[in-house]
C-alpha cells in the first residue's frame, strides 16, 4: 500500500460565532495518494472551502475551531505543529491556489516580485539555507534540470527593495525561475509581464499567475479552491484545460474543491461529495457519478442540466442546505431525503462503509441504505 | 489620466493652483475677525499709558478710520508686492519673524510625526493581528488615553513633573550656543551642518519631550488608522497567498499586509497635519519653542493683526501641502491610483 | 434563542407570559448591541461612564434651579460653593475635601463639578450645532450637486467656503476669533462654533455622494419613486449611522478644544468654574499641590475617554462597513455565506 500524500482523519471543525456554534465540518475522512486527484464537491455552505483552510493550518482560530480529528501529510502531523512551524508546512509541502485572482495576487506588488518570492522561499529550503519540514528533493519533483546554486539562495525573500546591487542580482539569481514557471502555465512572453501590477493584467492572466506561484514553491499537494468559479466561462476553459496538462506535466497531488459536478467530473480521479459538514460520499469519479449510492448525489447529479432531457421543467432539490449552526441530528440529509426510514432521524449514517453490492471497496458511501439508491429514488 | 512623471507634474500644479483661493479666503476671514471684532487695538498697541493723542496718532498711522474695504485693499496690495507687514507694536517685520520661526516648527512636527510613525504603526499591526485579545484592548486604551488627554495636560504634566525627573530639557532655548545658526533653521540639521555633534546631540535632546508631546497625544490616531485597515486587509486573499507561499508571520504581516494597510494611514497623516499644527500653539508656548506656534499665540492675543493674518496664512498653506504630499504619497503607494 | 412559544403566546396567555413575549422581543432587537457590549467591555466602561457623567451634569445643573422654585432657595449638589473662598487653604485632598482646595482655600471637588454641565453642555451643544448646519450644507452639495443648475451653484460656493475653513487648523481659527472678541465664556463658545462644522461638509457631502450612486439607489429613482422620498428613505437613511458615530467621538474633541482656549487665557475667565482655565490658573502648582491639576485634567480625561469608547462602539454595532470588518476579523471569510450572515444579522 503506498502511503499516502495527505491523510484526513475524522476531522471536526466548528466555528464560534456570536448567535451559536456552527459544525462546519462532521468527522470528515480523506485520503490522498501520490499524484492523484481528489475533487471535494458541494453546495455552498457545505463547509468544502473549510476543508481546503483546515489542511493546511489556514483557519483563523478563534473563531474556528478543530474539534477533532487528525491531518497527517506526508507523515507529519498538521494539528501538532506550533504556530512558527506552520509557515514551513506551507509553500513547498502544500500549495494552494484561491477563488479570485484579484484578490489573492497582492495589488502593491509587481508580478515579478511577487512570483520571485515563491521562488526564492523554495530555493532557500533546497539549499538548506531555511529550515524545512520535508528533506529534499520531493517526491514528485517535476524540475529535473533545475539546479540550485547555494549562493544564490543567499537572497533574502524579504526585501523587494534592495538597494543597487545586491537588488540587481537577486533579479537575475530569481529571473530565469520566475520566466521558467511564468512558461509553464502557458504564458509565452513572461518578460513584458513582469513589472506591470495584478490590476494591469486580465483575470485568466491572474490566475494563471498564480498557478505559476503555487507551483514554483514546488509543493507535494496543491489544494485548489474554486480555482474557476470567479472566472468567465471560456477563460474558465482555457484554465482548466492548462491544469489538465499541468497535472499530467507536474505529478503533483492535488485537492481540487468545487460547487461544479461538470469540472470534478473531468478534473479529478475521486471525488467526496460534502453535505452540511458531513462527507456522504466518496470514490473513485467514474463510479460515484455513474452509480451515486448516496441519494444525496443522485439527486445533486439529476439536477445538473447537461443531464435534463426535455420532459418538464428541470428537477431540483427541495428544501435548502439546513444552516451549519443546526444541522439535523441523524443523517444530515434526512428531511429533504425521498428514502428517508424513521431509523434515518435519529441514528447517523454509517461513516462510510463500503458500498453494499459493490465488490470495488474504494466506493464509500454514508447512507444505510446505499444497495436501495440504486435501484429508486 | 496616467501614472506618468507628467502626470504627476499636471496633478500637483493643479491642486497647488486650487491653493490660491483659499488662501484669498484664508485672508478675508482672518483680515475680517481681526479689524472688525476687536474694538480699538490701538489702545493696546499705543502702550497701556498713551495718552488720547497717541491712541489717535496710532489710529490715523495704521488707518483704522478707513473704510474696512480700504483698509483690505492696502493690506493686500502690500501683502502681494512681498511686505508682510511688521509688528505694529514694536515693528519687527512678521516676515523675518516667521521665516526662522517657521523651520523650528517643522522640525517639532517631523520629529513627532516621526514618533508617530515608528511607535503608532507598529501598535495599530499589534492590536490587529490580536484582534479581540488583551494585546489590542492594551492598544486601544492607550491610544484612546492619547486621544482624551488634552494636549496642553500631556505637556503641561511632561515640561514641569517629567522632564525634570527624568533631566530632559523642558525648554527649546539652546543657552549654550546660538539657537540656530545654520542655514537649514532647524537645530538638529543646521548643528549637522556645522558637524558640531555635541550640539547635534542636545539639540535632540531638547527635542525628545516637546516632540513626545505632540506625538503621543496624536499616536492614536496612526495606531486606529493602521489597526482598522489592518482589519479590513488581514482577511484578504493575498494574504492568504503570502501565508501559502511560506514566509514566515513577519513578513506576511509586515510585507504583506502592512503595505496595503499603509495606504489609507498615509491619508490619515497627511490630515494630522493640521491638528499637529494646532498642537503646536499650546506645546511651543508651554515649552518655549521658537516656532511659529509661539508665534501665532504671541500675535494673536498681541493683537498683531499682520503677524496673525500672515501666521494663519502660513497654517493653511502648511495644511493644504501637507494634504497634497498625502495624495502623492497615497498615488505612489497604490499603484491602481492614476493622478487626475 | 429564548423565543416565546405559541401556548406561552396562545392559549393560556396571562400578563406574566406576555410580557415575557414583549421582553423576548426586546431582547431581539437589543441582541446585537448586547453582543457587542459583551464582546468588547472597552464599550460597555465607556456606555456607563457616558450615562453617569450625563445623569450627574443634569442633576449639577438642574437641583439647584428646582429647588429655588420649590423650596425658594438654591440647594446645591457641590458639597461647597464652587466659588466660596474659605479658611481651608491649599489643603491636600481628605474626607472634607475631597479633592483639597486651593491657595484661596476654593475646594477642588465643588468646582470641578460645577464644572462638569458647563463643558458637557458646550460638548454636546457645539457639536450638535456642527452636526445640524455641516451636515445640511453637506447634504445640499451633495445631493444637489448637478453642474449648471442653481443647486449646482450653491453646492459648489458651499464646497469652496467649506475648503476654505478646513485650510485652517481649526483650534488656530478658534484662538484668533475667541482673541478678536475679547475674553469670555460667550465669545469662546462662538469662536468654537464658527469653526467646527467645516468636516461635518465634507463628511455628510461624501456619504451623499456614495449612498446616491449605490444601485438601489438608482433603481428606486427608476421605479420613479420620487426624490422627497428618495432623500429620506434611502439617504437620510444611511447618513444617520456614520454621523451618529462621529457626533459621538466629536463631543471629546470639542470639549478639549474649548478647554484649550481657557488654558491658554483667552477663553472663560478665571472666575468661572471651567476644567481648561483650571489647569492653566493651577499649572505652576503641579509639583507642590498637584491635586489641584489633576483633578479637572482627570474630568476631562475620564469624559472624553468615555465618550471615545462609546462612539468606537458604537461604530462597531451601528455602521454596517466597520461591522462587516468586525465580523470577518471575528469570523474569517471562510466562514460559510450563514454564518457571517447570522454573525451581522
Amino acid at each position: 500500500m503506498v502511503e499516502p500524500v495527505l491523510d484526513v482523519q475524522d476531522l471536526s471543525v466548528e466555528y464560534e460565532a456570536g448567535a451559536g456554534t456552527f459544525h462546519a465540518l462532521t468527522g470528515v475522512s480523506v485520503r490522498l495518494d501520490p499524484g492523484r486527484v481528489v475533487g471535494i464537491v458541494g453546495e455552498t455552505g457545505s463547509g468544502k472551502s473549510t476543508l481546503a483552510h483546515a489542511i493546511p493550518r489556514l483557519l483563523p482560530e478563534p473563531p474556528a475551531r478543530i474539534v477533532s480529528g487528525k491531518i497527517s501529510f506526508r507523515g507529519v502531523d498538521v494539528l501538532d505543529l506550533p504556530k512558527w512551524k506552520l509557515p514551513l508546512l506551507r509553500g513547498t509541502g502544500i500549495g494552494m491556489i484561491f477563488q479570485e485572482p484579484i484578490n489573492s495576487l497582492n495589488p502593491a506588488y509587481r508580478i515579478f516580485d511577487q512570483v520571485a518570492e515563491a521562488v526564492a522561499v523554495r530555493k532557500l529550503r533546497d539549499a538548506g539555507e531555511s529550515p524545512t519540514l520535508f528533506p529534499a528533493p520531493e517526491p514528485h519533483d517535476y524540475s529535473k534540470g533545475m539546479v540550485v546554486k547555494s549562493g544564490e539562495a543567499l537572497l533574502h525573500p524579504i526585501a523587494t527593495k534592495l538597494p543597487g546591487r545586491r537588488r540587481r542580482a537577486r533579479r537575475e539569481a530569481l529571473m530565469q525561475d520566475v520566466l521558467d514557471y511564468l512558461r509553464l502555465v502557458r504564458i509565452n512572453d513572461p518578460e513584458t509581464i513582469l513589472d506591470l501590477y495584478p490590476h494591469e493584467l486580465s483575470g485568466g492572466m491572474r490566475q494563471r499567475i498564480m498557478i505559476a506561484m503555487a507551483l514554483s514553491a514546488k509543493p507535494s499537494l496543491l489544494i485548489a479552491d474554486e480555482p474557476t468559479s470567479a472566472l468567465d466561462i471560456t477563460i474558465q476553459a482555457q484554465v482548466l484545460t492548462l491544469m489538465k496538462e499541468l497535472m499530467e506535466e507536474v505529478q503533483t497531488s492535488i485537492l481540487f474543491i468545487s460547487h461544479d459536478l461538470g469540472i470534478i467530473a473531468e478534473m479529478a480521479d475521486e471525488v467526496g461529495v460534502l453535505y452540511a459538514g458531513h462527507l456522504v460520499e466518496f470514490g473513485p469519479v467514474e463510479e460515484v457519478f455513474a452509480n451515486p449510492r448516496h441519494p444525496y448525489t443522485k439527486l445533486l447529479l439529476r439536477s445538473v442540466p447537461a443531464q435534463y432531457k426535455d420532459d418538464g421543467p428541470l428537477p431540483a432539490l427541495s428544501g435548502s442546505v439546513p444552516s451549519l449552526a443546526n444541522v439535523p441530528p441523524g443523517c444530515p440529509f434526512h428531511p429533504r431525503c425521498p428514502l428517508m426510514r424513521d431509523a434515518c432521524k435519529t441514528n447517523p449514517g454509517p461513516l462510510l462503509e463500503p458500498v453494499k453490492g459493490i465488490s470495488a471497496r474504494t466506493h464509500l458511501s454514508a447512507c444505510y441504505y446505499s444497495d436501495e439508491v440504486a435501484r429508486k429514488a | 489620466m496616467g501614472r506618468n512623471k507628467s502626470d504627476l507634474i499636471v496633478f500637483v500644479g493643479k491642486r497647488l493652483l486650487q491653493l490660491l483661493p483659499v488662501v484669498l479666503g484664508v485672508i478675508v476671514i482672518t483680515f475680517f475677525f481681526t479689524h472688525v471684532a476687536v474694538q480699538n487695538p490701538c489702545a493696546v498697541w499705543a502702550g497701556a499709558h498713551a495718552t488720547a493723542d497717541q491712541v489717535q496718532a496710532c489710529i490715523l498711522r495704521f488707518g483704522l478710520n478707513r473704510p474696512l474695504t480700504d483698509q483690505f485693499w492696502r493690506y493686500l496690495t502690500t501683502l502681494l508686492s512681498g511686505d508682510w507687514g511688521a509688528n505694529p507694536r514694536g515693528g519687527v517685520p512678521v516676515l523675518l519673524s516667521i521665516s526662522s520661526a517657521f523651520p523650528a516648527t517643522l522640525e517639532l512636527v517631523l520629529a513627532s510625526l516621526f514618533i508617530m510613525t515608528v511607535i503608532g504603526i507598529p501598535l495599530g499591526v499589534v492590536a490587529a493581528n490580536g484582534a479581540g485579545r488583551w494585546a489590542d484592548h492594551l492598544v486601544r486604551v492607550f491610544y484612546l488615553s492619547g486621544w482624551a488627554t488634552p494636549t496642553y495636560l500631556g505637556a503641561v504634566v511632561l515640561a514641569i513633573a517629567v522632564g525634570p525627573a527624568i533631566g530632559l530639557p523642558t525648554k527649546g532655548d539652546f543657552t549654550t550656543k546660538p539657537p540656530f545658526y545654520g542655514p537649514t533653521h532647524m537645530s538638529v540639521l543646521d548643528a549637522l551642518w556645522a558637524l558640531d555633534f555635541p550640539a547635534v546631540g542636545d539639540a535632540l535632546l531638547h527635542l525628545v519631550l516637546p516632540a513626545s508631546a505632540l506625538a503621543l497625544l496624536n499616536l492614536g490616531i496612526a495606531t486606529r488608522m493602521t489597526r482598522t485597515s489592518m482589519l479590513e486587509v488581514l482577511p484578504l486573499d493575498f494574504v492568504k497567498t503570502a501565508r501559502m507561499k511560506g514566509l514566515s508571520d513577519f513578513v506576511v504581516l509586515y510585507k504583506h499586509a502592512l503595505r496595503n494597510s499603509l495606504i489609507s494611514t498615509v491619508t490619515i497623516l497627511g490630515i494630522t497635519a493640521g491638528v499637529l499644527l494646532s498642537g503646536t500653539v499650546v506645546i511651543e508656548t508651554i515649552f518655549q519653542w521658537p516656532g511659529i506656534g509661539a508665534y501665532a499665540y504671541d500675535a494673536i492675543t498681541g493683537y498683531n493683526f499682520p503677524g496673525t493674518i500672515a501666521v494663519v496664512i502660513v497654517f493653511a498653506v502648511a495644511v493644504v501641502i501637507s494634504n497634497l504630499l498625502s495624495d502623492v504619497l497615497y498615488g505612489i503607494l497604490d499603484p491602481r491610483v492614476e493622478w487626475r | 434563542m429564548a423565543s416565546a412559544t405559541d401556548s406561552e403566546l396562545g392559549v393560556d396567555a396571562t400578563p406574566w407570559t406576555l410580557l415575557r413575549g414583549k421582553a423576548s422581543h426586546l431582547r431581539e432587537i437589543l441582541r446585537p448591541f448586547i453582543r457587542v457590549l459583551r464582546a468588547n467591555p472597552l464599550t460597555l466602561i465607556g456606555f456607563i461612564l457616558v450615562v453617569i457623567i450625563s445623569t450627574t451634569a443634569l442633576l449639577v445643573a438642574i437641583v439647584p434651579v428646582i429647588s429655588q422654585v420649590v423650596l425658594g432657595h438654591p440647594v446645591l449638589l457641590t458639597p461647597y460653593d464652587p466659588n466660596g473662598i474659605s479658611t481651608d487653604y491649599s489643603q491636600a485632598p481628605s474626607l472634607k475635601h475631597l479633592l483639597g482646595t486651593d491657595k484661596l482655600g476654593l475646594d477642588i471637588f465643588s468646582r470641578v463639578l460645577a464644572a462638569l454641565p458647563l463643558d458637557l453642555a458646550i460638548g454636546v451643544g457645539i457639536a450638535g450645532f456642527a452636526l445640524l448646519l455641516g451636515g445640511g450644507l453637506g447634504l445640499v452639495a451633495g445631493y444637489w450637486d448637478k453642474p449648471r443648475t442653481l443647486g449646482g451653484v450653491i453646492s459648489a460656493v458651499i464646497l469652496r467656503v467649506t475648503d476654505v475653513f478646513l485650510a485652517f487648523p481649526s483650534l488656530v481659527l478658534a484662538l484668533a476669533i475667541a482673541a478678536s472678541l475679547g475674553r469670555g465664556t460667550g465669545p469662546s463658545i462662538l469662536a468654537v462654533l464658527l469653526t467646527w462644522w467645516p468636516y461635518y461638509v465634507r463628511l455628510t457631502r461624501g456619504e451623499v455622494l456614495a449612498v446616491k450612486h449605490r444601485p438601489y439607489v438608482v433603481a428606486a429613482r427608476a421605479a420613479g419613486v420620487s426624490e422627497v422620498r428618495i432623500l429620506f428613505r434611502h439617504v437620510l437613511r444611511n447618513l444617520i449611522e456614520p454621523l451618529l458615530v462621529y457626533y459621538t467621538l466629536d463631543i471629546g474633541t470639542v470639549i478639549i478644544t474649548f478647554s484649550t482656549i481657557s488654558f491658554v487665557g483667552i477663553g472663560v475667565p478665571l472666575d468661572v468654574s471651567e476644567w481648561g482655565t483650571m489647569v492653566e490658573a493651577y499649572e505652576q502648582l503641579l509639583l507642590t499641590h498637584p491635586w489641584t491639576v489633576l483633578a479637572p485634567g482627570a474630568a476631562i480625561f475620564i469624559t472624553v475617554l468615555a465618550f471615545s469608547l462609546f462612539g468606537d462602539g458604537l461604530r462597531d454595532i451601528l455602521d454596517p462597513r466597520s461591522r462587516r470588518t468586525l465580523v470577518q476579523a471575528v469570523a474569517a471569510t471562510t466562514l460559510p455565506g450563514q454564518v457571517a450572515g447570522a454573525a451581522e444579522a
